[in-house]
């Protein structure tokens, strides 16, 4: 089972500050880390794995830094790349790379969690021509398929599809796991291939980036009635 | 260029490794450190736990089951160790084994290699060091606690006290690098090292005291009666106990310095942050230069001790990996960092819980449990005070001027 994962490395969000007088975020010293459900993705592909074998090549936009820890939580090998470009742009590149590659599987975390826009791993799936599950809690391997449990607003469906396919997972999925110092040092061996910094054209131009502004109203009520009845004539 | 060669900065894998170690801390130390010191004991699953992820005896060889951990990384664990609970008592238990482990696995015999190591590093066995004795720590040449070679086995006589660990090694099993008298030479001559086992050895008695801190380890005395011990439970060789003993506490006086900058970093951080938003007159008190000042000087001085301490680890870890430094660099090195460290974090503590007002007086707060712990380094706890101050005087000034 070859299987590939996509990981984007982005700013740690608790560590982002805003600058008070222009509202954007400052990132100057903020921390790096793997988004959290790509982590979910890479901790399944590794299970399926330990389970069935195969190789896990995990597709990181972002660093080294975040390939050794990829690689140090069992990944095999790992493939860097940095993209200025929107959803659409980074899945029709990540599509470029991968077409070539022999894979069985392709799993996605539901979203990044800095942009959230859900869509890099439908979009990829599309411009493979292969299967997606979305959304996925749970998944098993059958002969020649895959089963994913869906999660929905009200509950979840279970999918099946063909492979190859591509999966988006949940954080619900599992727990991914945090490398040891053996793990850490053993993957220092473990290959990890630079592609540069691509600049496909992009349909969407971020002007700037700034933080919702937070005021106050500064009302002050005289009692809990009066309370209750701005509450309800607010709903 | 010729400073290019100096470099201050951890390497990628040193990095991934402290993220690695804080966040297994953080899920699986922190929100137990209350209980830690409340209960005193370290939970069966905390040391399940940070056993499964390699913390306990790593720095013993993967053979061994450790990790083969340099001191650098060591040093990196014992620091996030005590970030987590900065009360101390896991860090301890995390450093004796770590300290006087690595010092087993060098010197120990092949067979009691085999039978020890494996349950530390798997979490089933306690290993711990006893040294001190009730007429007390820093005077070593006046152990009293006696070897001898009896018809091919070894006896143990004597008594051990203020030990880290004995409640421990009781429940759990496994026992001590302990120092002993092998012949009644003056000075520091006539000592050797032995392994002690402890639970269920017939002549080991064992009492537990009631500390002033670090509660979730044990400290207590060990009475040694007539214990038979194997011959192979000798530590290197016979009447060379003081080389081997002091290679030991450096090893485990580094890991005791990273646990007190630990602690003392995790305390700054929350004062920094309860500094910027907490009021007073209607201003935050980080604007205050009486707090701002103070700040500054106790981040200045965690700095320098770091420096200290990595250094320390560093120095060791190009001694064992590639055969530089003399013992004499290592012994002064050594005490610097653990002359300054527990100290540093000591003053730093104190000032933050000053900070925090009342609510810094209270256990909700967790910073008493800081202040508490770190005290047993200032004691002495793997070396006191005045103890580095003379390692110190000896490696400037030389034997000649050596007090006692």
């Amino acid at each position: 089972m070859d299987i590939i994962v996509c990981i984007k490395q982005i700013y740690d969000l608790a560590q982002i500050k805003v600058d008070s007088a222009s509202r954007r975020p400052v990132t100057e010293g903020v921390a790096k880390k793997l988004s959290d459900f790509d982590k979910n993705a890479l901790e399944e592909a590794i299970r399926i794995r330990e389970k069935h074998g195969g190789k896990v090549l995990a597709i990181i936009r972002g660093t080294k830094d975040a390939a050794k820890e990829v690689l140090a939580m069992g990944a095999d090998e790992a493939v860097i790349y940095e993209i200025e470009s929107d959803s659409l742009g980074t899945a029709t590149f990540l599509a470029g790379m991968i077409q070539n590659m022999k894979y069985d599987l392709i799993l996605c975390g539901e979203a990044s969690i800095d942009e959230y826009s859900f869509q890099i791993g439908p979009r990829l799936a599309q411009a493979l021509g292969i299967a997606v599950l979305t959304y996925a809690r749970r998944i098993e391997l059958k002969e020649g398929g895959i089963v994913g449990e869906r999660d929905l607003e009200n509950g979840y469906e279970l999918a099946e599809a063909k492979l190859p396919a591509l999966v988006t997972v949940t954080k619900d999925i599992n727990e991914p796991r945090i490398p040891t110092l053996v793990q850490i040092l053993g993957a220092s061996k473990k290959k990890i291939t630079e592609t540069g910094h691509a600049k496909p054209e992009s349909g969407v131009e971020t002007l700037s980036i700034q933080a919702v502004e937070m005021k106050r109203k500064g009302i002050i009520l005289k009692d809990i009635g009066e309370l209750a009845r701005v509450i309800i004539s607010e709903k | 260029m010729i400073g290019v060669n100096m470099d201050f900065s951890f390497s990628e894998e040193q990095e991934l490794f402290r993220k690695s170690v804080r966040g297994f801390c953080e899920k699986k130390l922190a929100p137990r450190a209350g209980e830690i010191d409340e209960k005193g004991e370290i939970p069966n699953d905390v040391l399940a736990d940070m056993a499964g992820f390699g913390l306990l005896g790593m720095t013993i060889s993967e053979k061994y089951g450790g990790s083969g951990a340099d001191f650098t990384e060591a040093s990196i664990a014992a620091e996030e160790i005590a970030r987590a609970d900065i009360s101390m008592a896991t860090a301890v238990y995390y450093l004796v084994e770590a300290g006087w482990g690595f010092l087993m696995e060098r010197y120990g015999t092949a067979k009691a290699r085999e039978e020890i190591l494996p349950g530390v590093t798997n979490g089933k066995n306690f290993l711990g060091i006893a040294s001190t004795e009730a007429t007390g720590g820093s005077d070593i040449a006046s152990i009293s606690t006696t070897l001898e070679k009896k018809e091919g086995k070894l006896v143990v006589n004597g008594a051990k006290s203020f030990i880290s660990g004995v409640r421990e090694a009781e429940k759990y099993g496994g026992g001590y690098v302990t120092i002993v008298k092998t012949e009644q030479e003056p000075g520091h001559k006539g000592l050797s090292v032995c392994y002690l086992p402890v639970k269920d050895t017939p002549g080991i008695n064992t009492s537990i005291f009631k500390q002033m801190g670090r509660e979730g380890i044990s400290t207590g005395a060990i009475n040694i009666t007539n214990v038979e011990i194997p011959e192979h439970y000798l530590i290197g060789e016979w009447n060379r106990g003081i080389h081997y003993a002091m290679e030991g506490f450096n090893c485990a006086r580094t890991l005791v310095a990273a646990a007190c900058i630990g602690a003392a970093e995790k305390a700054l951080e929350s004062g920094i942050e309860y500094i910027k938003e907490r009021q007073a007159f209607g201003t935050p008190l980080a604007k205050f230069e009486g707090i701002q000042f103070q700040m500054a000087d106790d981040y200045a001085r965690l700095e320098s001790a770091r420096l200290l301490v990595y250094r320390a680890a560093w120095m060791l870890d190009q001694m064992y990996g590639k055969n530089r430094f003399s013992h004499g660099e290592i012994n002064k090195a050594v005490a610097c960092c653990k002359l300054v460290a527990p100290t540093t974090a000591f003053d730093i503590i104190r000032d933050v819980l000053t900070w925090y007002g009342a609510y810094g007086y209270t256990r909700e707060a967790g910073l008493e449990r800081g202040l508490r712990g770190v005290y047993s380094y200032i004691i002495g706890a793997e070396g006191a005070m005045n103890i580095m101050r003379i390692i110190i005087g000896k490696e400037i000034l030389g034997k000649d001027f050596t007090p006692y």
